[in-house]
């Protein structure tokens, strides 16, 4: 008989969607599906729009990482307008979006994720979440909530609210920070690096306590597709590269990026599958976000990460390194990056000052292209502006999209190792931190 | 025992939940007194959990996001079942957000912009397989179901939504004391307040403030919350509230303070005395939330104070955003509408008369001015002060009169190139016109 087994709704994540696996009468998986039930059509409804308030929309395509979408289309307004900004905007807009990735990054490596590792992935789930975890472990809940507390406040101060910001604007940004809140800041540099530091220690344990796990689990080779700044790992300024399977990297610059990414319609999600266009699809599908990031990066942008970096790719022995659970660990490098690059910014008093946007600025019929790297993933707008600058069209490739391939690519292949391998059977698994 | 909590995510962008867990420690004096039953965000638990439970077994359900796929439509139904208590949370779940602008168009041309045309589109449908399908425009959830309480902003502070919280938990700020305010006031031997015919709150109020109001003869409004017991005099006071249509004036607004401050409505209601929150308490006369722990006959006079306040419209004037914008009017003049990428608006003067569009005279208070507070005008995410179609004409008309603006009604709509963006930005799915 065939078996059908659904998860709905899939829990501990951002956004809508369910899975879905067939099993045949042979007992092989027939099908793995990731179903994304939602979608809110940014594309359509930005038509129409003043185009400098575009990143005051497409905000509200994701609550945790709004800034990267206001961010991003500014860019790309910027890109067709043929606008510069001032230094001091470049610098607060870097030390916003890193302010976010560490924020972000903790949510995810402390909320989303960690129940799994410190409760056990078979845990009752009742039990299986950070509410359990603060009550169990109040130290590291603690810690945890301090720090990403520490990264919304930030972005808070910089971007005007956390979820949602609105400070930046075409030609640079609406306001400069407050030498009172960048000392405020800077004092509390020393704590979070601290407590980064004790995360990484934390991330290395449950590596070496979920090894066998990382090891043979999900072990899935793809694409990757990243951004660098000239092959340094950047989250604000750079181009895209694109890793191949066996590790050959291709740098594009973002203007060509419609002959690189193809998004295939598939007829069970309103996520697009988004691929590498020179190798068609499915072949060509990529994975983004941390670990494409770190695959795709030559160095990190700063010296603690570019460390841990290095640590990674000696431990797992490959590159690229297509192990999927590594992803966690990819997560903490870049955490660190963003918590060095927060703390050299606020040492910088250029932040403060007032000369932080571009002036006198016209609006032209022309297209841009911006691209940033969200905590999910590359993040592409294309924008197609009129000679009153208004919205005519607008084309997005949002960061979670572009996971949705490569996810279904994973839980194809995990589902074979589960349920026709049954690899779980001899797995060994670690007693939880909580018992 | 702990109350039972449900909330559901319809489509969204989580930005709601992000900023309940920006309390981050804060979390810690609210989680332990939750049962959550349902939170696809943090925890586990499956919709068919959910659908087990009994009807009306759930103490509040939170409804986040906007009705946008068949899937949500179901999802706010099943929540209203089961929850006897159900919040609106979020301008989507309130008034559409900006999804709603996706009504100016019909779905089909919606659906084709994403699947069909987008220039990043190889393979092109629209998904049938394992998704629910849309539906054809965005309503509210209270055209759907019957709603309790609004929880409106994009997202609502996060203090917003911890106060909801606890005022549904009965939570209080202050420790409820054995005693009245009575006991210490100075008018307590003669002159009492009461006496007089002025409704003084001190029979039913906590001992145990410093500003002691009646010192300088006015009567006391409630600030220290409710008391464990009442004073001899709380006969007068519950005899005058039967009768309130014969107060002053004066005492009608002490009413609302009253109720503002005793009731914790106004953290719930985003700082606002008559926000949709205590509309619908109003509505029905009484408070439905459990309001734990109070005296029986203060519960009385409460109930007394809304039931009037549901007799009086005249008294809802709802407080907009410029009542809490601490920039000078009176000093410039709008006489062209500018752009927000032209120039840079100096921190001290009003937007409007700098020439900026800031809808603040007709968006509900609630935020604290975030956006201006990093040199953003308001573009109205807390939802309009005014239930009217045509917001343009009544952002013209206002500001016509309140602020000096040196444009006729047709030069100024000449100038706004974007009316349906600029005025209904957030609540375009409550507009008739476009349903």
């Amino acid at each position: 008989m065939v078996k059908e087994i659904i998860v709905e709704p899939i829990t501990r994540l951002e956004g809508h969607g369910g899975l879905r696996i067939v099993i045949g009468d042979d007992g092989k998986v027939k099908d793995a599906q990731f179903n994304v039930t939602s979608t809110r059509f940014f594309e359509k409804f930005c038509e129409g729009r003043y185009c400098e308030h575009v990143p005051r929309i497409t905000t509200r395509i994701c609550g945790i990482c709004p800034i990267p979408h206001h961010l991003t289309p500014t860019k790309a307004v910027e890109d067709a307008w043929n606008v510069p900004i001032p230094t001091p905007a470049l610098k607060l807009r870097k030390l916003l979006i890193n302010a976010k990735q560490y924020s972000s990054h903790l949510l995810h490596f402390y909320a989303l994720a960690a129940p799994d590792f410190l409760v056990g992935p078979f845990a009752d789930p009742a039990l299986r979440n950070i509410v359990y975890v603060i009550n169990k472990m109040p130290d590291v809940g603690a810690m945890a909530l301090k720090m990403m507390d520490f990264g919304q406040k930030l972005c808070a101060e910089v971007g005007g609210k956390s979820v949602h910001p609105i400070a930046a604007i075409v030609g640079g940004m609406k306001k400069p920070m407050d030498e009172d809140a960048r000392q405020k800041f800077l004092k509390m540099v020393p704590e979070q690096v601290e407590f980064t530091k004790k995360t990484v220690d934390i991330a290395l344990k449950v590596i070496e306590d979920y090894w066998e796990v990382i090891a043979n689990v999900g072990v899935v080779p793809t694409y990757y597709l990243g951004m660098t700044n000239k092959g340094v790992h950047d989250i604000y300024e750079g181009d895209i590269r694109v890793v191949a399977p066996d590790g050959k990297k291709m740098d594009y610059d973002v203007h060509k990026y419609l002959d690189v990414i193809g998004e295939h319609v598939p007829a069970h999600s309103y996520a697009t599958h988004t691929y590498y266009k020179p190798a068609g699809y499915p072949d060509g599908i990529y994975r983004t976000n941390c670990l494409a990031m770190t695959n795709c990066a030559d160095k990190m942008a700063t010296p603690l990460a570019d460390e841990a970096l290095k640590a990674m790719k000696a431990k797992i022995g490959t590159d690229p390194i297509h192990h999927t659970f590594a992803y966690h660990w990819a997560r903490i490098i870049e955490t660190v990056e963003a918590i060095e690059v927060i703390a050299g910014l606020l040492e910088d008093s250029d932040i403060c000052n007032p000369d932080c946007k571009t002036l006198d600025i016209e609006p032209k019929e022309a297209e841009g292209i911006g691209i940033t790297e969200a905590p999910r993933g590359i993040l592409l707008y294309h924008i197609w502006s009129d000679a009153d600058g208004i919205c005519k069209k607008l084309n997005l490739l949002v960061a979670t999209n572009h996971n949705i391939a490569g996810i279904e690519k994973s839980l194809m292949h995990v589902a074979k190792q589960v349920f026709e391998d049954k690899v779980l059977d001899g797995l060994k698994l670690p007693d939880p931190w909580i018992k | 025992m702990a109350v039972k909590v449900c909330f559901s995510q319809l489509s969204s962008c989580w930005g709601c939940h992000q900023s309940l867990l920006n309390a981050h420690l804060g979390l810690l004096d609210v989680l332990p007194a939750l049962e959550i039953v349902y939170w696809p965000t943090v925890v586990d638990f499956k919709l068919a959990s959910l659908e087990a439970r009994e009807n009306g077994e759930v103490d509040v359900g939170f409804i986040e996001g906007l009705v946008r796929t068949k899937q949500d439509l179901e999802l706010t139904k099943l929540t209203r079942e089961k929850c006897k208590i159900i919040i609106a949370f979020g301008t989507c779940a309130c008034y559409g957000s900006v999804p709603g602008l996706a009504n100016q168009w019909s779905i089909e041309e919606v659906q084709n912009r994403k699947f069909m045309e987008v220039e990043s589109a190889t393979t092109k449908r629209i998904p049938d397989q394992h998704v629910p399908g849309f539906v054809d425009k965005v309503v509210n959830v209270d055209d759907i179901i019957k709603v309790d309480a609004y929880l409106s902003g994009c997202p609502p502070r996060t203090e917003q939504i911890v106060g909801a919280v606890q005022f549904l938990l009965g939570q209080k700020g202050f420790p409820m004391n054995e005693k009245t305010f009575c006991e210490d006031c100075v008018l307590k031997e003669s002159n009492c307040l009461l006496d007089k015919g002025i409704l003084c709150y001190g029979p039913v109020t906590s001992i145990g403030c410093s500003l002691k109001c009646p010192n300088k003869g006015d009567p006391c409004v409630g600030c220290m919350g409710p008391a464990k017991n009442t004073s001899e005099k709380v006969q007068k006071l519950l005899d005058m509230t039967k009768s309130l249509d014969y107060i002053s004036s004066g005492d009608k607004k002490n009413l609302f303070e009253f109720l503002s401050l005793f009731l914790n409505i106004p953290l719930m209601a985003g700082f606002d005395l008559s926000s949709d929150i205590l509309k619908q308490i109003k509505k029905r006369g009484k408070p439905d939330t459990p309001i734990t722990n109070m005296p029986s006959i203060t519960t009385e006079i409460a109930t007394n104070l809304l039931a009037f306040l549901a007799k009086h419209p005249e008294f809802h004037e709802i407080s907009n955003v410029c009542q809490t914008c601490p920039r000078i009017v009176g000093k410039g003049t709008m006489t062209k509408v500018k752009r927000d990428y032209e120039g840079l608006p100096n921190q001290e003067d009003c937007f409007i008369e700098q020439g900026y569009i800031c809808v603040g005279p007709i968006t509900k208070a609630g935020c604290g001015g975030l956006c201006i507070k990093v040199n953003a005008t308001c573009t109205g995410c807390y939802g309009q002060t005014e239930w009217v179609t045509d917001q343009a004409t009544r952002f013209y008309k206002t500001i016509k009169e309140s602020f000096n603006v040196d444009l006729s009604k047709e030069e100024f709509f000449t100038q706004v190139k974007d009316p349906i963006g600029t005025f209904n930005k957030f609540t375009l799915a409550s507009n008739r016109d476009f349903n």
